[in-house]
């Protein structure tokens, strides 16, 4: 054998293998469905079914529910507005990244390759989807954000965008929207808390969106040539601008930021919920999540977070309490009726306090405290047609035994604006009531909140709770922290002259 | 090359601090990938006074190795040459001093530090469903019903995901959608350092009596761990306890 025979050959081997290995990994994107209803017997039937029916053992914990694969409908898809369904890169981008704000975790951490492209093959199956979409949505060229586009992109989002996602973005705006799965009740997207965004807040993200729309929910393609909406790739861009450009931070949690820090004014306390001096005042978001400690629970909450602010002064103690809740729910008008699913109730807040602050770690048990330590609660309601917002002081020893109080010596006074609640309730910082908390300044001291959505069911014990967090009345800096260092440094300096002076002599 | 003591001195410190900060939870991350377990601030201060203390000693152990190593510090001190490094040196100190006093009286928002025991020991017995358990020899029943194994792994499965998923999360890692709102943060049964150094009676106590049942060193105010006795029935614990066992592919302790 010569050596050009033997170069031969292994040329040979050498295209051999490359042609299983490609074979194999064209085989490997494609995915095995069977090996892919194991894993999914495994991972996914708990939510979505055992049949893919999106029915699983935790479906009526969830809103939103479980995806219904047996539709063949998905929402997040990047093929174009002829093609009706996704590619097999938009499922297994969703299987591996999950989706923000609600409880499809991403998979990527634990499942292989293999197994979430295997997962792609088996759940397109379950509504026997097959072959991929003709096109992708046309991204055009982007543009930019400047001020210039955010300014038309503003233009178009009120003339299309805001009949659902209102003025503000927030989606508050006044109709009652449903899916195609299960007529189960959809709210459109709060666009300033992108951080929320199931998919993403990247821009090209938003634009396919825009332009794909969200089968099987009223969020239409802005694309369909039919349409009198349809928008051009640049207007697309401009909207896209547009959104990007009206996110709130400050409802964004900022992990470990756990305290309302509440600042000192030399005068009067702000007057009202939009009172100037509330703007220079610092806020602290924190986390609502569902009761699910004491009966009755509640699993489906609709607002997710609260902003904090809190200002005193010698006298008194006020806070300001923001949250976005898409419906201003008034019992007894019809137009708030229409929005609910069923009982329309008040919204409402409350603020927790335990009545000692407490020395050590030891505090009352988060919810409604316990036998041996006390909680104060100031429970605000939003009022219905026939009666005024009202607030209520509760004293409570645990979930069974709580006490409203006849009087209320706490004011309230909320204000709701385009999907967002502001509610200011005020207290002496000093009382003589035994029951009640006293404020002290510089002293950690316990604070929890919960709200109430009362379009969405939420009454009683059906809520939303966070856990404790701390509000600190921090003191003026006064004197002491400048004097003291000077002191130490003026001691340390004088060791030095005396060291330096001793290693002299020497 | 010869080094001065006092910059070997330096060099020990800064490469026992170094140890302290980054080596070990490298040692951490290897040990239990995908965590960064840091030393906490108060006890590697502690550390680092033993150190520096033990360095000093070994320095100084040899009358002419202390003498060389004070010398630099003293020829700072007394050499009319050096009197710029001098003069810069009483400078930077009392400055030093102060912004370290300043950082610890001036007021701050900086939230209290709060401890708790994960696992506190378990009582010797509990009162659980009106009934009094020995935890020390409490078993879970179904085990020895083999042949309905997978019956009850799966029937715990669903008792999971309608009553603990949202906070022990649909992968059991202790991500939940309503993860974020609580703390102490839900436990993840995944891994080997959570549900496998527990008992299966252990676990049985801490579902059935939520955290309110806690001992105090658990910080029973905090846990929003519910009392799970109050929702569902004792086979249902240990149903949900073989499907957390089983899914996580641990086995409770048994020793």
């Amino acid at each position: 054998m010569n050596i050009k025979k033997i170069l031969r050959l292994q040329y040979l081997l050498m295209v051999t293998l490359l042609l299983i290995l490609s074979y194999n990994i064209a085989e490997a994107a494609k995915g095995d469905k069977e090996a892919g209803k194991k894993v999914y017997e495994k991972k996914c039937a708990w939510c979505h079914g055992w049949t893919g029916a999106g029915d699983g053992p935790a479906a009526d914990f969830l809103n939103p529910r479980p995806r219904d694969f047996t539709s063949g409908i998905y929402k997040y898809k990047t093929s174009n507005v002829d093609n009706p369904f996704p590619y097999e890169d938009d499922i297994f981008r969703m299987i591996s990244d999950g989706m923000t704000g609600t409880s499809m975790p991403f998979w990527k951490d634990v499942l292989s390759d293999k197994d979430r492209w295997n997962l792609v093959a088996y759940v397109k199956s379950l509504a026997g989807l097959e072959g991929e979409p003709t096109a992708k949505v046309n991204y055009g060229k982007q543009i930019g954000s400047s001020a210039e586009s955010i300014k038309k992109g503003k233009e178009l989002f009120i003339d299309r965008c805001s009949e659902c996602h209102g003025d503000e973005g927030k989606g508050d705006a006044m109709k009652k929207l449903k899916d195609d799965w299960a007529g189960n009740r959809l709210w459109p997207r709060n666009l300033t808390k992108p951080w929320l965004f199931r998919v993403s807040s990247d821009p090209k993200d938003i634009y396919t969106r825009i332009s794909a729309g969200i089968p099987g929910t009223p969020m239409p393609s802005f694309d369909d040539p039919a349409s009198k909406k349809k928008l051009t790739e640049e207007e697309k861009w401009h909207v896209v601008n547009y959104v990007t450009s009206i996110k709130n931070e400050a409802r964004r949690i900022k992990e470990g930021d756990t305290v309302v820090k509440a600042k000192r004014l030399a005068g009067e306390l702000p007057k009202d919920v939009n009172d100037e001096k509330w703007k220079d005042v610092e806020s602290t978001a924190y986390p609502l999540v569902g009761q699910i400690i004491a009966k009755e629970r509640f699993f489906t909450p609709s607002v997710e977070e609260i902003t904090v602010k809190a200002v005193y002064n010698d006298k008194d103690i006020a806070f300001l309490l923001e949250w976005d809740d898409r419906t201003n729910s008034i019992p007894g008008d019809a137009k708030a009726q229409e929005l609910a699913d069923g009982e329309l109730n008040e919204d409402a807040v409350a603020i927790q306090l335990p009545v000692t602050i407490p020395e050590e770690m030891e505090k009352p048990y988060f919810g409604m405290g316990d036998s041996s330590h006390p909680v104060n609660v100031w429970h605000w309601k939003s009022g219905t047609t026939k009666s005024e917002q009202s607030i209520k002081v509760m004293d409570s020893t645990g979930f069974k035994n709580i006490k409203t109080r006849d009087k209320s010596n706490v004011n309230g006074k909320g204000s709701y604006n385009k999907g967002t609640w502001k509610v200011m309730m005020t207290r002496p910082l000093k009382t003589d009531n035994k029951d009640d908390m006293q404020f002290e300044e510089g002293r950690f001291t316990p604070i929890a909140f919960a709200t109430w959505d009362g379009t969405n069911g939420e009454k009683g014990s059906k809520h939303t709770i966070t856990t404790w967090y701390w509000i600190l009345l921090k003191p003026p800096t006064g004197s002491k922290v400048v004097f003291i260092p000077l002191l130490v440094a003026g001691l340390v300096f004088g060791a030095e002259l005396l060291i330096a002076r001793s290693a002299q002599k020497k | 090359m010869k080094i001065s003591k006092l910059s070997l001195f330096a060099l020990l410190t800064i490469g026992a601090y170094l140890v302290l900060k980054i080596v070990v939870p490298i040692i951490g991350r290897f040990l239990h990938p995908g965590t960064w377990p840091l030393i906490p601030t108060s006890l590697l201060k502690m550390y680092m006074l033993f150190i520096i203390a033990t360095i000093l000693l070994y320095l100084t152990s040899k009358e002419e190795s202390a003498k060389e190593l004070i010398s630099p510090i003293k020829a700072t001190l007394t050499d009319p040459s050096k009197r710029m490094l001098r003069n810069i040196i009483f400078a930077v100190i009392p400055l030093l001093a102060a912004y370290i006093t300043y950082s610890s009286v001036a007021p701050s928002y900086d939230a209290p530090v709060e401890l708790r025991s994960i696992h506190p020991a378990p009582p010797s017995s509990a009162n659980i469903y009106n009934k009094s358990y020995n935890l020390n020899s409490l078993k879970n029943p179904l085990r020895d019903d083999a042949a309905n194994y997978a019956k009850y792994v799966k029937e715990g499965g669903e008792v999971y995901f309608k009553n603990c998923f949202y906070c022990h999360g649909d992968k059991l890692d202790g991500k939940g959608h309503f993860y974020q709102g609580f703390d102490p943060q839900p436990l993840p049964f995944m891994g080997t350092n959570t549900i496998a150094q527990l008992s299966e009676s252990f676990v049985f106590w801490r579902v059935a009596t939520g955290g309110p049942g806690l001992p105090k060193e658990g910080a029973p105010w905090r846990s929003a761990m519910p009392i799970w006795e109050h929702f569902l029935s004792e086979e249902e614990i240990w149903k949900v306890a073989m499907f957390i066992y089983d899914y996580s592919g641990n086995k409770p302790r048994t020793f």
